[in-house]
């Protein structure tokens, strides 16, 4: 292996760092609550099942998280911390919904 | 230092990945960020619309052989008539016009993670694209028999959905009564978990409709036992489609004849099936595979931003990945899993730019629908968590995507409502990942 070859990457990765700028970071939630979207649609706002987007729902995820399974969603709140679904349930209430149930 | 060995060099050039990868600005408009991604299934189509989403001015070029992704979810009633093609072609356009990707046309053919590029094979000639952060997601390809003659145009898989799915449904429909049809279940891991077992029902479902009497699905399965929803399946085998559907488990395939649809499997033989869906072990879509791969033929991953050891500015997603897990509770190849990790990758890319540490407050999940028959359905839904993993012992072996048990799981309900909401849900993870 010539170290030509590394000498130059180096100057490669270099160049490219002149141009950082670092920004502001990702909302709470928003990253956990994208989960959601697989069947709930993007940002909350369907297609798919109930939207979830503009209301509150935490008190519902903690209802469906304790209660006996009956469907997927007992199974999916039980698959976070009762902090992460309020980090979910505080990020949605912030995104505009269609007012639809 | 004049020579560096094999190892020695990956790792340097990683380091120098690292580099190239390191704090680009979001918000500057000399040099956007370039995020290029390599298959336009459920992971990467996810991957590319939510780096566009989240990213700001980051470029996201994305890369498919094809000019759109026909979605194995709800193939198999494709295969039985019940639903068209159409139904199951997701075009990009919506990703070019909705989320400004660039879409190219193309086969990934070599990485080059010493100058951050990739090469892609295009019906223009070669293309070069440079890359700050590099995604792969091109799903699985196949382990050929150990012997035999293998042709996939004769003996259709059907487990990447597009042509393969036609030509199975075509064979499906020249079946007559007492005629059998030949199904393989791939060793696991494999892509679909339930997915083998769905399409047993289906098919047998199918073939009772039809009326036709006597014929048989026989499923030579490579494991030990049903490897997704036992009590749906096997009830489904035992009671539903009793008497249609014959299970053979630890059949480990030894041998396919394409060509007289024969297979030899360790417990059972059949010569001259009608149809033979031939479905092969799996390993690691091909550009992927010319990664570090793990014994079982996939990617190992950094379950915070799907990066690879040595070089983390490349990023494996979806069902060429594999993501350290407990024991015993692997994370399932799926396409909602795929879009599910997509998200991941695609915030840790976000927050490399930024220069910020990767989101370790995350969590994946899985969730699906089975048809059992032309009207009801199973339902699978699975959850994974940040942290400690464990050994089949319960002892801590690290980090990684932990599975969250529901205790005491009700038994999986079939139903017809659950077969509606199949529905609701593909067309809801087509729409998040698509639209």
């Amino acid at each position: 292996m010539d170290i030509s070859i590394f000498t130059r990457a180096v100057l490669a990765g270099a160049a490219l760092l002149v141009a950082a700028v670092p920004t502001s970071a990702a909302e709470p939630g928003r990253l956990l609550a994208s989960q959601c979207a697989q069947c709930h649609g993007t940002n909350g706002a369907g297609p798919g099942f109930e939207e979830i987007a503009g209301k509150d729902i935490f008190n519902d995820l903690i209802e469906m998280k304790y209660r006996p399974i009956e469907g997927i969603m007992e199974r999916q709140a039980r698959g976070y911390t009762d902090e992460q679904l309020r980090l979910i349930s505080d990020y949605l209430s912030t995104l505009p919904g269609n007012g639809d149930d | 230092m004049n020579t560096l060995n094999r190892r020695q060099f990956l790792k340097l050039a990683g380091a120098m990945s690292a580099l190239a990868a390191a704090p680009r600005a979001v918000g500057a408009t000399t040099t956007a960020p370039r995020v290029v991604v390599v298959g336009g299934g459920f992971g990467g189509a996810t991957l590319a619309k939510y780096v566009r989403m989240w990213g700001g001015n980051v470029q996201v070029t994305l890369v498919d052989a094809n000019p759109s992704h026909v979605s194995c979810i709800l193939s198999n009633l494709v295969i039985t008539g019940a639903l068209s093609m159409t139904r199951i072609t997701l075009g990009f356009d919506s990703l070019k016009a909705n989320h400004g990707v660039t879409v190219m046309q193309g086969r990934a053919l070599a990485i080059d993670a010493w100058g951050n590029t990739l090469t892609v094979k295009t019906s223009s000639g070669n293309k070069v694209l440079p890359y700050d952060h590099l995604v792969l997601s091109p799903g699985i390809d196949f382990v050929p028999p150990v012997a035999g003659y293998w042709d996939a145009n004769l003996t259709p898989h059907a487990w990447q959905a597009g042509p393969q799915t036609t030509l199975l449904k075509n064979q499906l429909a020249t079946m007559r009564s007492n005629e059998t049809f030949v199904m393989t279940v791939p060793k696991a891991p494999y892509r679909c978990p339930p997915g083998p077992y769905e399409r047993a029902c289906v098919v047998a479902d199918y073939l009772k409709r039809k009326g036709r009497t006597g014929a048989k699905v026989i499923v030579l399965d490579a494991n030990a036992g049903i490897t997704a929803e036992p009590e749906a399946f096997g009830h489904a085998f035992n009671v539903t489609h009793a008497g249609v559907i014959e299970y053979y488990p630890n059949a480990a395939v030894q041998s396919v004849d394409s060509r007289t649809r024969s297979i030899v499997t360790s417990v059972k033989t059949v010569n001259k099936a009608k149809v033979l869906n031939y479905i092969p072990n799996q390993l690691a879509g091909a550009i992927a595979a010319t990664l570090p791969l793990n014994g079982a033929g996939f990617v190992p991953v950094d379950p915070l931003t799907y990066g690879i050891e040595s070089y983390p500015n490349i990023h494996v997603i979806g069902d060429s990945c594999a993501v350290p897990a407990s024991d015993g509770k692997p994370v399932p190849k799926s396409g909602h899993m795929a879009n599910s990790e997509a998200k991941i990758c695609a915030d840790a890319i976000v927050r490399d730019f930024n220069g910020e540490a990767p989101d370790a407050n995350i969590a994946t999940s899985s969730a699906c629908f089975s048809p059992i028959t032309n009207k009801t359905s199973s339902w699978l839904s699975t959850n994974f968590i940040y942290g400690d993993i464990f050994d089949a012992s319960g002892k801590v072996k690290g980090k990684g995507m932990h599975r969250v048990d529901a205790g005491e799981a009700a038994a999986d309900m079939v139903d017809g409502d659950s077969y509606q909401d199949m529905f609701k849900w593909a067309d809801s993870i087509f729409a998040d990942s698509f639209i």
